[in-house]
């Protein structure tokens, strides 16, 4: 239990009528790599937006650490919830399908933009720091570009830059390549994947399912907002037990 | 395409042909004959604020009563034929006349020589004085020799006006209504009216507040207007004229509505004499750079008022368009509520309201300040709505990224979204500035005289409307012009990346 980072306990989430998530349980342990799976709208892009905050839950608890967030009233959220919220995600790093990189700001103002405004970190400082991350990611020269001027790709590389910038426990990767041309999505994986290397706490929703099967701890199949199956990734890949899993594996693997 | 051209030049050709038949002047066909044919005479007049001249009778306002129209009456009775009022503003009632839009004029029209080498006058009908009005407490005040200094409201294009200007050092305040000066008087925004007497009589005399100070100035005479080519007509309203003195009927008129006086026995000397007593003078030929000192100064008016109710708008709508895009209720409720309100009511009554209205509860504002606000406030209402369009054009994305790396919202709308919506909304932004430049000109309701007020006050005394009009028209274009270049380039410069 000490080594728990991410705890999701009986988690319900409703779109008007609709009741997407019927009490979710889910432990995630430090250092862990968990790859979600499942049909485009079986929830495993909203899950990860729960822990985030970015979306709302009506009942249950997440919790990451020791913060603890409990459901949220959709409409007001009062002032705790919001700070509560936001402590979560100082923690945990975000990266988006859509890149999400400031438009008005080159990559190093992207990079350097939180850790100066919400950490108080000093500009030469965060300067440093953001340098070296460059650095890994393999593009230091462009530094004062714009993104309008980087590739998908690189982009996409700026803003898992941006987010370890906040130096968080655990990450969240929603759909990370699924807006990239294919040319591009070797080089975002392996930047992944040299994150997981160093032993971070990766959480990754993605159609991937060689990178998913390469660097995954465990894999999560969703389904109609269920969690249908978990396992290794050798258990879910090669032996299924159940058909929906192995329904959905046989479609995304013919493809 | 071809079509669409087609199309397009016909109806310009039909709109030309148009123009050039609807009849710009009077026709060689005599007037008198068209009156007696049509059966009816048509004579112009401004109603609004007219008492007791011609104006909406209290108690039926679809009827008009006022001792002119009970003149009209006579005349039209004598004629032969009804008389009809046409209602027209009373600063431009000699150009409609002169472009044919009635037969003739009578609306308290002084007899002056600039407008006598414009129209021919009949007979005055009435010898009007010039009274100055003060509130009842004043005391310094005595007659027109103690203005030095002081406020003085009259009306534009009045003789009046002369008479304050002539006389130096006087705060001359111009207004278009007859009501406004006493009212601002009586507020204490003037220190003295100088008017017509048939004007403080019926708007002054009864005000608790105000009273009569010193003896009436500047006996002049009021004329109908008729059009130069209409001399029949005159001499036969001038045998009118003569014919209701005798009679008495006119000094019955007068004595309805409080108007006769011993001044008004000189009409019939005037009508003994006859013909033409007041010589033709030359034509108030001033070379037009006379008039640019005071033009200019209206621009300069006008730019004051411009910029710094733009600058109100604009800070005014971000701080509205935040309350309602992320304020609670009340706040964002009252945010939504002020843009509807203040876009959903003409922005005329807005100032009426803040000007003249705001005084019944005690509220007194300088007309620049009630412009500025008026303006500022109007216009806030419409940058709220463009910055909310902005903002909204900002991708969900953004701001889910923002959060996402711990930014509270407020800190995620300083940074990353008003900065980007700010660029969506700039173009628009600077239009509105050009709009609002324009609609500077709605202010001169409220007394104050900017580059139109100017413009309409030079062109009532001269007459020039035409000449002071490019000018004026001008002097705008060349003030908003290098607006609308800006807005043009910073729009090129927008639609690329955004950086």
């Amino acid at each position: 239990m000490i080594n728990t980072v991410i705890k999701v306990e009986n988690l319900h989430k409703y779109y008007g009528d609709h009741h997407l998530f019927k009490g979710i349980n889910l432990d995630i342990q430090k250092g862990e790599v968990v790859v979600f799976i499942g049909p485009s709208g079986s929830g495993k892009s909203t899950f990860l937006r729960c822990i985030n905050g970015l979306e709302y839950f009506q009942e249950g608890e997440i919790a990451v650490n020791d913060i603890e967030l409990h459901s949220i009233n959709r409409l007001r959220p009062s002032k705790e919830d919001m700070e509560t919220i936001r402590k979560i995600r100082l923690k945990v790093g975000m990266v988006f399908q859509q890149f999400n990189l400031f438009p008005h700001m080159t990559v190093m103002e992207n990079i350097i933009e939180a850790p100066t405004r919400v950490l108080g970190i000093n500009k030469n400082e965060a300067v440093e720091d953001a340098i070296s991350l460059l650095r890994r990611i393999n593009i230091e020269r462009k530094a004062n570009s714009y993104p309008d001027e980087l590739s998908g790709g690189e982009q996409q590389r700026v803003a898992i830059a941006r987010a370890l910038a906040m130096k968080p426990e655990a990450m969240l990767f929603d759909e990370p390549t699924s807006s990239l041309d294919p040319e591009m999505v070797g080089e975002v994986l392996s930047v992944i994947k040299d994150l997981v290397e160093e032993g971070m706490t990766t959480l990754i929703a993605t159609h991937e399912m060689g990178f998913a099967r390469e660097v995954a701890d465990r894999v999560v199949v969703f389904d109609k907002g269920d969690i249908i199956e978990i396992g290794t990734p050798d258990e879910i890949f090669t032996n299924p037990k159940t058909e929906r899993t192995r329904i959905f594996l046989s479609r995304i693997l013919k493809i | 395409m071809k079509k669409f051209l087609k199309i397009f030049s016909f109806i310009i050709c039909l709109s030309a042909l148009f123009y050039w038949t609807i009849p710009t002047q009077s026709d060689t066909c005599n007037t008198l004959e068209k009156i007696k044919k049509r059966g009816y005479l048509l004579w112009g007049s401004d109603a609004e604020g007219g008492a007791p001249y011609a104006f909406p009778d209290p108690k039926d306002p679809s009827r008009l009563i006022g001792f002119e129209v009970d003149l009209a009456e006579a005349i039209a009775r004598e004629l032969g034929v009804k008389a009809r009022q046409s209602q027209n503003a009373w600063d431009s009632l000699i150009p409609a006349l002169k472009r044919g839009d009635f037969d003739m004029v009578m609306n308290g029209i002084e007899i002056t020589p600039q407008r006598q080498a414009e129209v021919l006058f009949s007979l005055p009908y009435y010898i009007y004085t010039e009274q100055l009005v003060v509130r009842k407490e004043e005391t310094k005040i005595k007659d027109i020799n103690d203005l030095k200094g002081k406020k003085v409201g009259t009306l534009s294009g009045a003789v009046a006006q002369d008479i304050l200007t002539n006389l130096g050092g006087v705060d001359v305040k111009i207004y278009s209504g007859q009501v406004e000066p006493y009212e601002d008087l009586a507020l204490g925004r003037l220190d003295a009216v100088l008017l017509d007497l048939p004007i403080a009589a019926y708007y002054a005399k009864p005000n608790p507040k105000l009273k009569y100070t010193g003896n009436p100035v500047g006996e002049g005479f009021y004329g109908i207007a008729i059009r130069k080519d209409d001399d029949e007509l005159k001499k036969k309203i001038d045998e009118i004229l003569i014919k209701l003195l005798k009679s008495g009927e006119l000094k019955k008129i007068y004595e309805k509505w409080d108007l006769w006086n011993d001044t008004q026995e000189k009409l019939f000397k005037v009508a003994k004499e006859s013909k033409d007593y007041v010589t033709l003078e030359e034509i108030k030929k001033a070379p037009i750079y006379t008039f640019f000192p005071n033009l200019l100064r209206g621009a300069g008016i006008t730019i004051l008022i411009s910029f710094s109710s733009m600058a109100l708008a604009i800070v005014l709508g971000l701080i509205i368009t935040i309350l309602r895009l992320y304020g609670r209720p009340p706040l964002s409720t009252a945010a939504t509520a002020y843009i509807e309100i203040y876009r959903g009511t003409p922005l005329l009554i807005q100032l009426y309201i803040l000007y003249y209205g705001l005084p019944n509860i005690g509220i007194s504002l300088s007309p620049l300040l009630a412009a500025f606000i008026g303006l500022g406030m109007n216009y806030a209402a419409y940058e709220s709505e463009l910055y909310r369009a902005g903002i909204n054009a900002v991708p969900k994305g953004q701001m889910e990224a923002a959060l996402s790396l711990g930014m509270t919202q407020s800190l995620a709308i300083k940074r990353i979204i008003m900065p980007q919506a700010v660029r969506i909304a700039l173009p628009g932004v600077t239009n509105d500035f050009i709009a609002l430049f324009k609609d500077s000109s709605l202010v001169s309701v409220i007394a104050m005289v900017e580059l139109t007020k100017t413009y309409s006050i030079l062109a009532a005394t001269t007459l020039r409307f035409f000449e002071l009009g490019l000018i004026v028209a001008f002097l705008y274009f060349v003030m908003s012009y290098p607006l609308s270049l800006f807005a043009k380039k910073l729009e090129e410069r927008l639609k690329g990346p955004m950086r």
